[in-house]
């Protein structure tokens, strides 16, 4: 049994699709919140995989570093995101 | 890859889609925060069964934060004003983005490991960026994510104050 870069990268785009629909579908705009970092999780997965799979000559540490920035990036999102919809819920 | 990596990948990749597909279409927002939750964790084996070890443990943590967040006390509605309609649409748009992505991945068995820099030279900026200078590009990032917090955070406490 192995995995190469397209298992990956159907992951990803599981992922990326999941997070898209929820953010399109839901009537509650905090809950479409909840798309984004399932997004940007997906799109992390395909770095790492790429990084995995698609770099050559030693470590090539591009992908994983992205998708470090990513997560956080996403975090910070939904951080200022929750605090925007609690200010605009309490006018 | 080894078999017991390939084994950890399909696991993990199972439970990560299993916690979107929650994320997507749970109604309650504290079972929402639980599926996210999943998601963390699968998406976290993934890059461990990719050797990613660092990438996991940083997703792993802000990913659970994301999910505490969205299950927390802080979290409050705000219904959109939009038409059936339009998110029929996305939901639609959403799918075309899957089957595209599908397609893309399954035509993704070109890569063999001899990409060393393209027409723009982005591996040569990335290599620059985040290998040598990975530090420093993480504490940008860090200082982002308590900038943005603390913003959001005056901004609540200011218009409380009024």
């Amino acid at each position: 049994m192995s995995a190469g870069i397209v298992s990956v990268l159907f992951v990803a785009a599981a992922l990326v699709a999941a997070g898209a629909f929820a953010a399109a579908w839901r009537r509650d705009l905090s809950a479409a919140l909840a798309g984004v970092p399932l997004m940007f999780a997906g799109a992390g997965v395909a770095f790492v995989g790429v990084a995995r799979f698609g770099a050559a000559g030693g470590p090539q540490l591009f992908g994983q570093e992205f998708a470090v920035l990513l997560a956080v990036a996403s975090l910070a999102l939904v951080a200022l995101g929750v605090g925007m919809a609690g200010r605009e819920s309490s006018r | 890859m080894d078999s017991l990596h390939a084994i950890g990948f399909y696991v993990s990749s199972g439970v990560s889609v299993a916690g979107g597909l929650g994320v997507a279409l749970l109604p309650r927002r504290d079972m929402r925060g639980a599926s996210l939750l999943v998601v963390a964790i699968g998406v976290a084996g993934i890059y461990l069964a990719l050797s990613a070890g660092f990438a996991a443990a940083v997703a792993l943590v802000c990913y659970a934060g994301v999910a505490i967040a969205l299950a927390g006390p802080r979290y409050r509605s705000i219904d959109i004003a939009v038409g059936p309609i339009w998110r029929q649409l996305g939901a639609v748009g959403a799918a075309a983005l899957l089957a595209l992505l599908a397609f893309s991945a399954f035509k993704g068995a070109f890569a063999h490991a001899t990409f060393y820099g393209g027409t723009f030279g982005t591996a040569g900026i990335g290599r620059l960026l985040f290998e040598h200078d990975a530090l420093a590009v993480e504490a940008v990032a860090a200082l982002i994510l308590v900038a943005f917090a603390g913003g959001a955070a005056a901004w609540r406490a200011r218009d409380r104050t009024r």
